[in-house]
């Protein structure tokens, strides 16, 4: 297993478009969330009733312990950004034929697949990795002094991001395994990411007589662990708890989900061609 | 240790309705450069691809070493199948880390040595996208060097190269074969087989046609073409000749079949003269390989 990480960081750790990847998440996360901490700020900063209560009532969503959900929230909105990386590191092993290369030199066919898992894997441990030092930052920056002693209080937010990167970016990886054209399947996800997931969402929602159904798509499932931010939940209290109560029950799908994910593609390498 | 290397059984594979490989079999013997002909479409790079388990065949086994195919003994195997497959944005030292630490062969000194022998040292550093065919070509030769296996497996392996090149490689082949390495190597190009290998299996359309030691299935003869007033007598005489193999009429002419090399014109002139007869045509003709080739894989 080591030694599948460390050829898979060969072949990583060399290709620009892995540092471009980091480089916009390390651009893109803080900006999100600066930008969303503006909106609270104008909201908050009026000196009318409304704002004051607002902050009496909420606090800082940027401050701990709450940072880790806000920035958590706000940062996996970005998740295509490192989807389009997991796209292109499975459809550059089509495009040249490397992916044979590999099983010729001596893989099992198990061992390319558990490769390319552990490549997602680490995409999704490197933005965990931008969105704890994001969180850290904005966390001891907004926060009062006894805020910040309660640094600790919402660690879960670290894992349950790493849980839902992986899983999201598992969706992306099935689209490029199955579909081995980077532009086609880059095309699909955000299509389905943008539009048709959320299009059935509301759909299940407001049409028809079980919205619950809308919890099970893909990427609604893994986006549950990680519920809307208080300052934007709080308007409903009861939806907001609720939504905090589902997370664990959506650990275990999202596992679940995922795992179905994988098993599909070591199942579906063991049948090719190559 | 078994003194075959890589033996194939019924192998068959079809894509659809059409029939890549249509039950072939034969076996490829130790220390053999083993030439794979064929035209294109023959199958040569689906067998090759099937060994490698690349492709999955559709019936029929096949062993290496003795043995059922699997991780390991492809990792003693150095291989090159159809093109160069490395990864465009790494350097040659780097996508032969990743060949090494995959097939376990050969250490980071070795990837130095196997650059030099295909003389790409020079360019060890430059990223493979910015590599010419025929060097992309090389490094894959390369690939296959590391370690230095004792069977290597070659499809097309002079393909993109310039004659250079292409004289190169072949020294590289014959060198390998005297140090005793397994050679299996698929090839349209006859000339290369026949000046490379000591065994061929020679396909059509997914079926094989012949395999064998070179010698024996390519057997290049000269042929000598008599003419004369009389042709049947002419026939009748020649048919007594010591030492031809083969006696036709092809046109009116008398054609008398000999071991490549040993047909000699004014002996022959000079028979037929003191049998009585006077020839009006008289020419020897060298069956190239090609002839032969199309002579097998003809109807």
């Amino acid at each position: 297993m080591l030694n599948l990480i460390k050829i898979e960081w060969l072949k990583l750790k060399k290709y620009p478009a892995f540092w471009w990847m980091l480089g916009i998440v390390g651009l893109t996360y803080p900006g999100v969330n600066l930008m969303f901490n503006s909106i609270f700020g104008t909201m908050s900063g009026g000196k009318g009733m409304e704002g004051q209560i607002l902050k009496q009532l909420i606090g800082n969503p940027f401050a701990f312990p709450e940072a880790w959900h806000s920035v958590g929230y706000f940062s996996s909105v970005f998740v295509m950004v490192p989807a389009i990386l997991v796209i292109m590191i499975i459809s550059n092993e089509y495009t040249y034929k490397t992916n044979r290369q590999n099983i010729i030199d001596g893989w099992t066919r198990n061992e390319f697949v558990f490769s390319k898992l552990f490549d997602v894997l680490i995409i999704a441990s490197f933005v965990t990795l931008a969105f704890t030092l994001v969180a850290l930052i904005f966390g001891f920056n907004y926060s009062t002094e006894i805020g910040r002693t309660r640094w600790a209080e919402q660690l879960q937010y670290i894992p349950l991001f790493l849980l839902q990167s992986f899983s999201q970016l598992s969706i992306a990886f099935l689209l490029g395994f199955v579909i081995k054209r980077s532009f086609i399947a880059l095309g699909i996800f955000l299509f389905y990411f943008v539009i048709v997931e959320n299009f059935i969402v509301s759909f299940l929602k407001y049409k028809t007589s079980f919205p619950k159904l809308a919890n099970f798509l893909p990427l609604e499932v893994s986006d549950k662990l990680i519920p809307p931010a208080a300052f934007l939940g709080k308007f409903n209290k009861e939806t907001y708890d609720q939504s905090l109560t589902d997370i664990n029950m959506h650990v275990l799908y999202t596992c679940v989900f995922t795992a179905g994910i994988w098993w599909l593609c070591f199942y579906l390498y063991k049948k090719r061609d190559l | 240790m078994s003194s075959t290397v890589l033996s194939i059984q019924n192998l068959a594979k079809n894509y659809g309705s059409i029939k890549a490989l249509d039950g072939i079999s034969y076996e490829v013997p130790k220390g053999s450069v083993f030439g794979i002909l064929g035209p294109n479409g023959s199958g040569k790079t689906t067998t090759l691809g099937i060994i490698l388990d690349v492709l999955k065949s559709n019936a029929g086994t096949f062993e290496w070493f003795g043995k059922p195919s699997g991780p390991n003994t492809r990792k003693q195997i150095g291989s090159l199948l159809e093109t160069p497959n490395f990864y465009h944005y790494l350097s040659a030292i780097d996508n032969l880390k990743i060949t090494q630490a995959i097939s376990g062969r050969g250490t980071e000194k070795d990837i130095e040595e196997v650059l030099e022998i295909v003389n790409l040292l020079q360019r060890k550093k430059s990223k493979f996208s910015t590599y010419s065919l025929g060097m992309k070509q090389r490094l894959a030769i390369g690939a296959a060097l590391l370690g230095n296996p004792d069977v290597l497996v070659f499809d097309e392996p002079t393909n993109g190269l310039d004659p250079v090149g292409i004289a190169e490689i072949r020294e590289l082949i014959k060198k390998l074969s005297q140090q005793g390495k397994t050679i299996i190597m698929a090839s349209h190009l006859l000339d290369e087989v026949e000046k490379v290998c000591t065994h061929v299996a020679i396909m059509k359309k997914g079926k094989l046609i012949t395999a064998g030691a070179v010698d024996e299935v390519l057997v290049n003869e000269d042929i000598v073409q008599f003419g004369a007033t009389e042709a049947g007598k002419l026939f009748n005489i020649l048919q007594n000749f010591p030492a031809s193999t083969k006696i036709e009429m092809v046109d009116n002419f008398v054609q008398l079949h000999f071991l490549l090399g040993t047909a000699q014109l004014d002996q022959l002139n000079k028979y037929c003269f003191d049998q009585g007869i006077i020839l009006n045509h008289l020419s020897l003709k060298r069956k190239s390989l090609e002839t032969k080739f199309f002579e097998l894989t003809s109807n």
